[in-house]
């Protein structure tokens, strides 16, 4: 029997800001101009919005669209404190919600001055979630995400000998799709060479191993189906979404194995909701905090096994007219920061095929996924049921 | 126009533990120059970072034992961008994650080997460096 929500909700609504370095504007208001336009793009009414699931710590909360947007009946307002697995998992929360009927218009936003305001690497001190990290890490030495992950990124090395090659083909690939794009951060052609020479941050981490500090806000409307097909653009639902914890979720350093992410958990799930698999994906947007974060979400989401992701990512494979174009918006390590939200929106623009010169021909089901908080991961899989 | 002297920053300083009523016997016990772990004193697992209910039986009973210093390599990182200003004079400084012999993993500098010297499953020993009255942090030397 189909899951009790596969296809229940959809994606009705995205928007986005321009990805900047250095914006004057705040991460609230980045955050409401990028859900004004995903508003306006669903064909809605702010009036229309009943919940709101903010990216939190940064931006605004429930509070702030109810005084700016005038919402209202606010039916949900809720947290999902997954780091970077929080954008895609909140698209299962909002699901639930608007498959009952508890809302039915959940707006997911994320407003962030990553470049112009504080800094990421401050984020340790603020994440409840960090505290072991804070107490056993931080006198150490080991403060940062580019910290934390590199030593799970040199076992990966050590044991299956995956190299600084295949990091730099996920840079440099990625940064050939961001130039297709326009709304990017970094849109000069990156090399291997360049990658290779670039400052090594936390070994095997060079700079453009790792995402960018940028500024900006995305926005996502997630309506129950019925209601978004009589909606403004081309109906793409929610087939399947799972998010999934890791053992000794706070510390990396506590768990059995590095590399088992929270991923492999809502992999299973997400697949089965959605009754499809990994070979029937047309396009995939993966979280990108770090080259390797994709190599090792490729073989988790079944696309190779263990320990090839590596050689996986070569050969054009992982780039627009390959067998699995990834990140064909320029992700996090060109586009922008925005959590991964950006990644949903674009996930949904090539399924509706609004995605201009990166537009993957005919897709039809595409995956993406969350990675983040010490390796809480979540997964969605969209069709276009237009 | 007449220069103001703008005074010295002061210097940074090493972030320290926020030492919780859970943790203070490992932190006791290293300031001994001791690796102290937290076993349940039901099932007699051991568990590390420290935590009030054993996982495995749910008891709320622990003890603490003194545990053997050694341990192999599982993993490491070599730090080079110095995220907190504290540690710039250091970098680039090797952060080695240990297998205990005792069941649990140690996260701590490894000094005195050059990285390309690291492999995994290398035998190291946990050693102690006194940071304040309080505070002592481990750090770990290739046996």
């Amino acid at each position: 029997m189909a899951h009790a929500l596969r296809e229940k909700a959809a994606i009705s609504g995205v928007g986005e800001t321009a990805y900047t370095r250095g914006t004057a504007k705040s991460g609230l208001a980045l955050q409401l101009e990028a859900s004004l336009r995903a508003i306006d793009d669903a064909g809605l009414s702010p009036r229309d919005i009943d919940g709101i699931i903010p990216y939190f710590p940064g931006g605004g909360i429930a509070e702030d669209f109810v005084a700016n947007l005038g919402l209202p009946d606010l039916t949900l307002s809720a947290f999902i404190p997954m780091g970077g697995a929080t954008c895609v998992a909140a698209l299962q929360t909002a699901a639930m919600a608007v498959a009952t009927g508890v809302c039915k218009n959940v707006l997911i936003s994320v407003g962030r001055t990553g470049y112009s305001g504080a800094r990421v690497s401050t984020r340790l001190q603020q994440f409840p979630q960090f505290a072991l990290a804070a107490e056993f890490e931080a006198p150490i030495g080991m403060f940062a995400p580019a910290q934390l992950y590199a030593q799970g990124a040199r076992r990966h090395m050590e044991l299956y000998g995956t190299t600084a090659r295949h990091f730099a083909e996920v840079a440099v690939v990625t940064r050939q799709h961001a130039i297709l794009n326009g709304n990017v951060v970094m849109n000069k052609p990156l090399t291997v060479e360049e990658h290779h020479a670039s400052r090594m941050i936390a070994d095997p981490f060079r700079l453009f191993d790792c995402s960018l500090e940028s500024d900006g806000g995305a926005a996502v409307i997630v309506s129950a189906t019925d209601r978004a097909r009589s909606l403004k653009k081309p109906l793409v639902t929610i087939m399947g979404v799972a998010e999934g914890h890791p053992e000794s979720p706070a510390s990396i350093a506590q768990r059995p194995d590095l590399l088992e992410f929270g991923l492999v958990k809502a992999a299973r799930r997400g697949f089965e909701m959605a009754g499809v698999g990994a070979k029937d994906m047309d396009v995939a947007e993966i979280y990108d905090c770090f080259t390797f974060t994709v190599i090792r979400q490729l073989e988790i989401l079944g696309f190779c096994k263990t320990g090839e992701g590596g050689p996986f990512v070569m050969d054009g494979c992982i780039a627009l007219g390959g067998e699995l174009p990834v990140n064909t918006h320029g992700g996090l390590l060109s586009q922008g920061h925005v959590v991964g939200l950006n990644h949903v929106i674009e996930l949904t623009r090539q399924l509706r095929r609004e995605a201009g010169k990166a537009q993957v021909k005919d897709a039809e089901l595409g995956l993406v996924t969350g990675y983040g908080d010490m390796g809480d991961g979540s997964l969605a899989i969209l069709r276009r049921a237009a | 126009m007449s220069t103001t002297a703008v005074p010295a920053a002061p210097a940074p300083e090493r972030p320290m533990p926020a030492i919780t009523r859970e943790s203070q016997p490992y932190w006791d016990g290293l300031r001994e120059h001791k690796l102290m772990l937290q076993h349940c004193a039901s099932c007699g697992k051991v568990r590390h970072y420290p935590r009030p209910v054993c996982p495995h039986c749910f008891s709320m009973e622990s003890q603490w034992q003194e545990a053997p210093l050694t341990g192999r390599i599982h993993t490491w990182t070599v730090c080079h961008h110095p995220f907190n200003f504290f540690f710039k004079p250091q970098a680039p400084y090797i952060v080695a994650l240990i297998d205990m012999d005792a069941g649990v993993r140690i996260n701590a500098p490894l000094r005195g080997t050059p990285e390309g010297n690291l492999r995994i499953g290398q035998k190291v020993r946990l050693q102690f460096e006194p940071v304040s009255n309080e505070v002592t942090l481990p750090y770990f030397a290739v046996c």
